[in-house]
């Protein structure tokens, strides 16, 4: 039996797809969702998370993308 | 030439401006723009320009709909506040605080001093990390029988009794099997959040979006902790004991960080 326990540190993991998968979305639930909200001249909300993921599912689906996106936080 | 606004970070102390100078940063949140530290008093925002047309309310409103658009740019923001949390004490701030100004950050800056200041101190040298609870619903539904004495006995009951008591038994053990595995499961989430809390400075139960089922099991809980950096061994330590005790339920344990402290950044 594997493991029952995982430690994903968030930093220089991205050639491991299937974690970088996980922290991607976790990333965006962190950046949009949470962290101080300072009343800016513009504060964007965003209103449904969720379907920002389902998206991201879709693109996520195709390797390749997935690397790209990726690639772009180095 | 078309308009510009200011994007806005993560907030530090002024000290931490000139110790990361914008130029050693990763990449803005647009490629064609540069960070840039903006301070007042004490304090210090991190910024970068940005095209007021794509970021007003509703070209961003827009945008957002475009999974790959917004988690190019919310990853370039993450970088960043990673990048600077790792080296000093941050206010991450939320995706899509913009200003139009510098001199609105400015303002802002000394307008929330206070407050903000506040929570860098209450911050300082602590780190969020995430505890996500996993559960693989066919082991906790059979290893439920071996720990819940009232089914045990209806099993027991069941093989013993003829053929029609014992469909009718086997349906009310099905059921009853579902509603002590719900339970089961609760009181081990409960369990977690209550060992961890206690070693950690702050936590926050975190609502677990639709998307996150994954081959491990489903997701069922997601919490957030506020942990002073050499309390973290013993944290850790913790959580995987809590992940060995609980396994033969079919509960994996996850830990995600450090991430800056997204979670605990609430104005007390």
């Amino acid at each position: 039996m594997s493991s029952p326990f995982d430690q994903v540190l968030i930093q220089s993991d991205v050639e491991q797809l299937e974690q970088a998968d996980l922290s991607l979305l976790e990333t965006l639930d962190h950046v949009l969702n949470r962290g101080l909200v300072i009343a800016g001249e513009i504060t964007i909300a965003v209103a449904d998370i969720d379907l920002i993921f389902l998206g991201l599912n879709v693109l996520l689906s195709s390797v390749e993308t997935a690397n790209e996106v990726l690639r772009k936080r180095e | 030439m078309s308009e510009l606004a200011f994007y806005v970070y993560c907030i530090a102390e002024r000290a931490t401006a000139a110790e990361l100078p914008a130029e050693s940063l990763p990449p803005a949140i647009e490629d064609d723009s540069k960070l840039e530290w903006v301070v007042s008093g004490e304090l210090a925002a991190l910024s970068s320009q940005v095209p007021l047309a794509s970021y007003s309310e509703e070209s961003l409103a827009e945008h957002l709909s475009d999974a790959s658009w917004t988690a190019a740019r919310a990853m370039r923001h993450e970088t960043i506040a990673e990048y600077v949390a790792k080296r000093a004490g941050i206010v991450p701030l939320r995706f899509g605080t913009i200003f139009l100004e510098r001199d609105g950050i400015e303002r802002m800056l000394s307008d929330k001093g206070r407050e903000l200041r506040e929570i860098l101190e209450r911050l300082r040298g602590r780190e969020e990390w995430g505890v996500n609870v996993f559960c693989d619903q066919n082991i906790l539904m059979s290893s439920i029988t071996s720990v819940s004495p009232v089914l045990r006995e209806l099993v027991e009951a069941a093989a013993q009794a003829s053929p029609g008591q014992s469909y009718l038994m086997q349906k009310k053990i099905d059921a009853l099997k579902v509603d002590e595995a719900r339970a089961a499961l609760n009181r081990i989430i409960e369990g977690v959040e209550k060992s961890l809390s206690d070693r950690s400075d702050d936590a926050k139960r975190l609502r677990v979006l639709k998307v996150e089922a994954t081959e491990h099991g489903e997701l069922k809980a997601k919490f957030a902790f506020l942990i002073q950096q050499s309390d973290f061994d013993r944290f850790r330590d913790a959580a995987e004991k809590l992940a060995q005790e609980h396994q033969p339920a079919g509960v994996r344990l996850e830990l995600t960080g450090p991430w800056p402290a997204y979670n605990f950044t609430q104005i007390s």
